[in-house]
């Protein structure tokens, strides 16, 4: 009994207060990584934000290409987002073109573009490491990229669809799913098809009179003249299996840049967009040939080659280009004739040349209001900017020159460090002045990196016997 | 007790070991003084020459001005004098200039074997002359023999130190910044030297020095004249570093002849100097050689002989074992440098200078051992995977001189680099 009587001499106290709740939030909100638009981590995945700082980037995006119609032939193609500033790193270009695609994915561009356009969007990064050097790397980069958006699945719903409205006209599509997501789901499965009275055999048939499958070589998976005893159902699978097969170089080029091109179209889509992230990694590998000849694949697969593309202008493409990189790819761009077309640097302002500017203090402001707003505690009232004052921001934004990931980076350290002090309720120049030396690193850095303990001694290396 | 032939003080001024070779160039084609000046101009600029230690960014194109002119037959004139005091050129009393044997030799070397050779022979004429390089490292071993010889000058201007230009305006300011600066000095004498110091009276010296000077008025609310300023912060840059290099390290050499011959070893890789060392501002100087009668570690390499029988032995490992150390040394560099910055990116040279110091080597075999890493690395014969970007590149920047010295690897310059460990099943 004496067990179940007696209390603890130190109980804990009954109002414990959480580690950020004196700031009027409930975490820190800071990343601590760059973007990474797979991660689940709201502060990293690029879903917090701030779309008010770079409408004048979007706006000339907008205008320029999604709200252009992609019948009119003769629309830009090609763009650049090109960063000017040195410390280009951390300007939030990843976060830009995360949220761009989603974007133009929400609605598929129709709401964009009044429903001129149905357009869906890819995200690509070439390798770190330098493997994206050919341009036969980076077209089974962008079937890899097409696969990632389960952009395939969609289309063969969308063609299955089309046929179930033909081949069944008294079925009501519309009450059959809840919701997208289950009747892209079920529309890729015979078995739920069958369930709701659907033969998948029967669509096969009214699917191969579509006008876009009829062009398509015989083992394209979906291809009108595959018919037949095969007429198997066709899933994302047998395009993975058969994009295995293809050789490298034409075939696979063929097969991005004019079958897949006549599939999306006959899925109902008239054009897509595919952003390109980082793409100095594939010319820094590339000697001044392969640069040249990757200039001439890509101005003949968008422009004026033998492929579908080039004739309807499909695909419309963005290059993310830090500071330094027009230089170094300029010449192979103008030898190729791209540069001609789109220039990289044009002599007066061209729409299809999208300038990412530095950030203001402005744009800061609503950056971090952005951050902390979306990690605020429920129903208190406090300044947008709390634990931080106006004063303190701006001094951040001076250390870190303006650096979007810099000054993240720096107001994570900071809250962590007022966190750990009781006495702390704001963030203002005086606790910035004081933690500056941590924030500089100095503390952290110091001991380690200029340490004796692991640096070879030369005297005694070499008078040891 | 080493005995010179010349006191080092006799060099004047600090120039590339480039500039003897551009003058052999030179006289090789015209023997007119003002022939062989009109060809020196003309390759000074071709190899980018500046007048400091820092190499150029840009070939000037415009015409010279008179300024410019009188730099450049100064220096001129200083290599000439240099030159011909080595035994490589000759002057006639009709002021012919020609080449001597030595000199044709010395050029052929080049040649043939290219810069490195040419640089260690010249190397060996200096040596002969003033024993500089020896008197150096033995200074460097002295001053600090605890740790291999590394010397830190550190520094902090103003802007460092969180103040603005425009706010900097009246004496009061400047005691501040000086008052700042003596404290950020004493922490790094403490946790770098180990020594405790009290700086309160130098701190007063060089301030007294400069209001009895006229430049800094005495009342602390007085403003100074805004043109003094880079006169006022410079001042005081010279006077610290002066303090670390005569009172910290007793060295028997001013700053002027230190710098000078320390920036002439670095060229030859008998001594690292840096001032770009990730976390220290300010400088950062260390042997990558050392003087023995013998060494027992294959890693050396003898490049002079003395008279009392000691080597001067450049540490130049080239077994290939070395190449696995590197590597470690790199990726280990690397880890530290972006758990510091926490950017998956990191500046080339700021690495390299981690490594050098690790290693205790120069940064050409820096730059050997970073290219062999690369192609291992391309052939995937490597632990690790390297990826090297140009982003900025440096003749894109505003400045004149190119502080950070770019890092060439497979025929391009770099300036960024990130490591990935490689994955077992990715390679293909």
């Amino acid at each position: 009994m004496n067990k179940l009587l007696k209390k603890p001499k130190q109980p804990l106290p009954s109002s414990q207060q959480g580690r950020y709740e004196r700031f009027y939030l409930t975490e820190n909100p800071f990343p601590t990584e760059p973007v990474n638009k797979d991660s689940s981590d709201r502060r990293i995945n690029g879903e917090i934000y701030e779309k008010d700082i770079r409408v004048k980037e979007y706006t000339q995006i907008e205008e320029a290409f999604l709200k252009q119609p992609q019948s009119d032939l003769n629309r830009l193609r090609l763009g650049y987002i090109s960063d000017t500033s040195y410390i280009g790193r951390g300007n939030g270009k990843s976060a830009f073109l995360v949220n761009l695609m989603r974007k133009i994915n929400q609605d598929y561009c129709l709401d964009i573009s009044n429903d001129l356009n149905k357009c869906f969007a890819l995200y690509v990064t070439p390798e770190p490491g330098g493997r994206t050097k050919r341009f036969a790397s980076f077209v089974d980069l962008l079937f890899s990229s097409i696969l990632q958006s389960k952009i395939i699945n969609t289309c063969l719903a969308l063609i299955r669809l089309d046929a179930i409205i033909i081949a069944y006209p008294d079925i009501d599509v519309a009450s059959l799913f809840s919701n997208e997501e289950e009747l892209i789901h079920c529309l890729s499965s015979p078995s739920d098809l069958s369930e709701r009275g659907i033969e998948p055999s029967q669509l096969t048939d009214t699917i191969s009179e579509n006008e876009f499958l009829q062009v398509l070589p015989p083992d394209f998976p979906l291809s009108a003249k595959r018919r037949g005893f095969l007429s198997r159902f066709i899933t994302e699978e047998d395009f993975i299996n058969y994009f295995k097969r293809l050789k490298n170089g034409k075939e696979k080029i063929d097969f991005i840049f004019s079958h897949m091109v006549y599939l999306f179209m006959a899925a109902g889509f008239n054009g897509a967009y595919i952003l390109v992230d980082d793409f100095e990694r594939i010319p820094d590998f590339q000697s001044g040939r392969d640069r040249k000849d990757f200039a001439i694949e890509l101005r003949s697969c968008l422009l004026d080659g033998p492929y579908v593309n080039a004739r309807y202008g499909f695909y419309n493409m963005f290059l993310v280009l830090h500071a330094g990189v027009p230089q170094l790819i300029v010449d192979a761009w103008s030898s190729s004739g791209l540069g001609n077309r789109y220039p990289l640097m044009p002599k007066v302002d061209a729409s299809h040349l999208v300038i990412f500017d530095k950030l203001n203090r402005e744009h800061i402001s609503m950056l971090l209001k952005k951050y902390l707003s979306t990690y605020r505690l429920e129903q208190v009232e406090c300044d947008d900017l709390a634990p931080f004052t106006p004063a303190a921001v701006s001094l951040i934004a001076e250390i870190n020159e303006n650096n979007a990931a810099g000054i993240l980076m720096a107001c994570r350290n900071l809250l962590e460090y007022a966190a750990n002090d009781p006495s702390q309720t704001i963030i203002d120049e005086d606790f910035i002045r004081n933690k500056s030396k941590d924030l500089e690193g100095d503390d952290l850095g110091k001991s380690p990196i200029i340490d004796a303990s692991n640096t070879t001694d030369l005297m005694k290396k070499a008078t040891e016997k | 007790m080493t005995i010179t032939t010349k006191p080092l003080q006799s060099v004047k001024k600090f120039y590339f070991l480039d500039y003897f070779l551009i003058l052999l160039q030179s006289i090789e084609k015209q023997s007119q003084r003002e022939g062989v000046f009109d060809v020196f101009k003309i390759l000074k600029q071709k190899h980018r020459l500046g007048e400091s230690k820092y190499k150029k960014l840009t070939e000037e194109r415009e015409p010279l001005t008179e300024r410019q002119q009188q730099r450049y037959r100064y220096t001129f004139k200083q290599v000439v004098e240099e030159s011909k005091d080595y035994g490589l050129i000759e002057e006639s009393n009709e002021g012919l200039l020609t080449l001597t044997d030595e000199g044709g030799r010395l050029l052929k070397d080049y040649e043939f074997h290219g810069e490195i050779k040419f640089n260690r022979s010249v190397f060996k004429l200096m040596e002969e002359r003033y024993n500089a390089f020896r008197i150096l490292l033995e200074f460097l071993y002295t001053a600090n023999p605890s740790r291999s010889g590394v010397l830190i000058f550190p520094h902090y201007s103003p802007l460092e130190l969180h103040f603005k230009r425009k706010n900097m305006q009246t004496t009061g300011d400047i005691v501040r910044y000086t008052e700042k600066l003596k404290e950020k000095l004493t922490d790094d004498i403490n946790h770098y030297l180990k020594r405790l110091v009290n700086l309160d009276d130098k701190n007063e010296e060089i301030l007294g020095k400069l209001i009895k000077d006229g430049v800094l008025p005495k009342k602390e609310s007085d403003s100074f004249n805004s043109e003094d300023y880079n006169k006022i912060t410079k001042r005081i840059r010279d006077f610290w570093i002066t303090y670390f290099l005569k009172d910290l390290y007793r060295s028997p050499y001013t700053m002027s002849t230190f710098e000078l011959w320390i920036y002439r070893a670095r060229q030859i890789g008998i001594i690292h100097a840096t001032e770009i060392y990730p976390t220290l501002n300010g400088k950062l100087v260390y042997p990558t050689s050392v003087i023995v009668e013998h060494t027992a570690s294959p890693d050396f390499a003898s490049i002079y002989q003395y008279n009392d029988g000691k080597h001067l032995f450049l540490h130049f490992p080239i077994q290939e074992s070395f190449q696995e150390k590197f590597v470690e040394a790199l990726y280990s560099g690397y880890v530290t440098l972006r758990r510091y910055y926490k950017n998956y990116f990191i500046n080339l040279a700021a690495l390299r200078e981690i490594v050098c110091h690790n290693l205790k080597i120069s940064s050409q075999l820096f730059e050997h051992y970073l290219n062999e890493a690369y192609r291992l690395n391309l052939i995937g014969e490597l632990g690790i995977r390297i990826s090297l970007e140009v982003d900025k590149l440096p003749e894109e920047t505003n400045a004149m001189y190119l502080k950070h010295e770019p890092v060439m690897v497979d025929g391009s310059y770099r300036n960024i680099i990130a490591i990935d460990l490689a994955k077992g099943e990715e390679n293909e």
